[in-house]
């Protein structure tokens, strides 16, 4: 599909996750509500991955890109963070380690876990199958 | 004389301007990034630095170079909108493992946040601080809408997101040996969940299943940190 016509389609999809993001009674950031819609149409069928590809493409391959505005604009408020930058780091070290430990752990907890209900599983077969 | 360079001020204040000087920067970052190959050398973080640099150097108001700024802030939902892609195309390796990595994201996103809003209330940070960082470890499009609703600092929430992308992937390898995680779905959820893009390319470098895992994770940990975020922000 022409780029023109896959742009329209992304920032449509954008203009009515805004629209649901200004109907909904909590805040919700409207970026996200687009997110879901496209992954929704995607997986019922209306929108296929062709139809978008060429623009989510060229999104997804500069999306850095994308943040050097507000991410320049923290000259502006450096004030907040003087004087507490080393709590700031040590905080953001912290959350990395427990982050990653807590995600990884409970992933193989789940794997493990899957794994024995199967083996359950496979065990009373195979005694069903030698009564 | 005088009138010549007072004319030619205003043109700083074209949107052209911010827009070229982003695009410029940004490919001397990715020049950069590619030459000396270390997670450190970010585009991003190079592409920040040159720009404040320059407007520092010439004293560039912020107003002008915002407004190219504001240009391409309209991209940054379409960017959002668009990670969905990814998840979709790995559709199947999804749907393979679909309970560790769903039970991985919620409770990986929740340690996340939980630990840095104990730390900062242990350090005594105020509110505005504390949100500007509980969404530090998820991609920077989803965790500037989180610190938006939570009423943190935008910048310096993406200041904390590079920051941990960045040592993330740096740390990820030796996280995977100090933590002994040997099954190569939980290195990619681990990784994913608490360091987002930058992480995942890292992931992609120790292996396929690593990389696509971790892209997931990213995805899906963003859209739980939102969840939680109601939460938090109940408590903040």
């Amino acid at each position: 599909m022409k780029i023109m016509m896959q742009l329209a389609i992304i920032f449509f999809i954008c203009l009515v996750g805004e629209a649901i993001a200004a109907i909904l009674p909590f805040p919700f950031p409207s970026s996200v509500i687009s997110m879901l819609l496209v992954f929704c149409f995607l997986l019922w069928g209306p929108l296929k991955v062709y139809h978008i590809h060429k623009q989510t493409d060229f999104l997804l391959d500069n999306m850095a890109f994308f943040f050097i505005p507000p991410a320049v604009s923290i000259v502006e408020n450096l004030h907040y963070m003087e004087g507490k930058l080393a709590i700031l780091i040590f905080i953001c070290f912290v959350s990395i380690f427990t982050t990653f430990a807590v995600t990884a752990w409970t992933v193989t907890a789940m794997i493990k876990l899957e794994e024995k209900r199967k083996e359950r599983k496979r065990r009373a077969r195979l005694a069903a199958k030698s009564q | 004389m005088q009138d010549l360079l007072q004319n030619l001020n205003e043109v700083l204040y074209s949107p052209y301007f911010g827009v070229v000087l982003s695009i410029f920067m940004y490919q001397v970052g990715i020049l950069i990034s590619r030459k000396i190959q270390n997670p450190i050398a970010n585009p991003l973080l190079i592409a920040v630095i040159l720009i404040i640099a320059f407007l520092k150097l010439f004293d560039i108001p912020m107003e002008a170079f915002s407004k190219g700024g504001d240009l391409i802030n309209l991209f940054l939902a379409p960017a959002t909108a668009a990670l969905a892609v990814p998840i979709y195309k790995n559709l199947q390796i999804l749907k393979a493992n679909l309970k560790p990595i769903l039970a991985g994201t919620i409770v990986g996103s929740f340690a996340s946040m939980a630990v840095i809003f104990g730390l900062c209330k242990l350090f005594g940070l105020d509110n505005t601080l504390t949100a500007s960082l509980l969404s530090k470890s998820v991609t920077t499009p989803i965790a500037m809408g989180v610190t938006e609703q939570l009423g943190g600092i935008v910048p310096i929430g993406i200041a904390a997101v590079i920051f941990t992308g960045i040592t993330g992937s740096i740390i990820a390898p030796f996280m995977v040996k100090l933590f002994r995680v040997e099954d190569p779905v939980a290195q990619g959820v681990g990784i994913g969940t608490c360091s987002h893009a930058v992480g995942t390319t890292r992931a992609i470098a120790m292996g396929e299943l690593q990389g696509a895992m971790s892209g997931i994770a990213m995805g899906l940990a963003g859209f739980f940190t939102v969840l939680w975020a109601f939460l938090f922000a109940a408590i903040l």
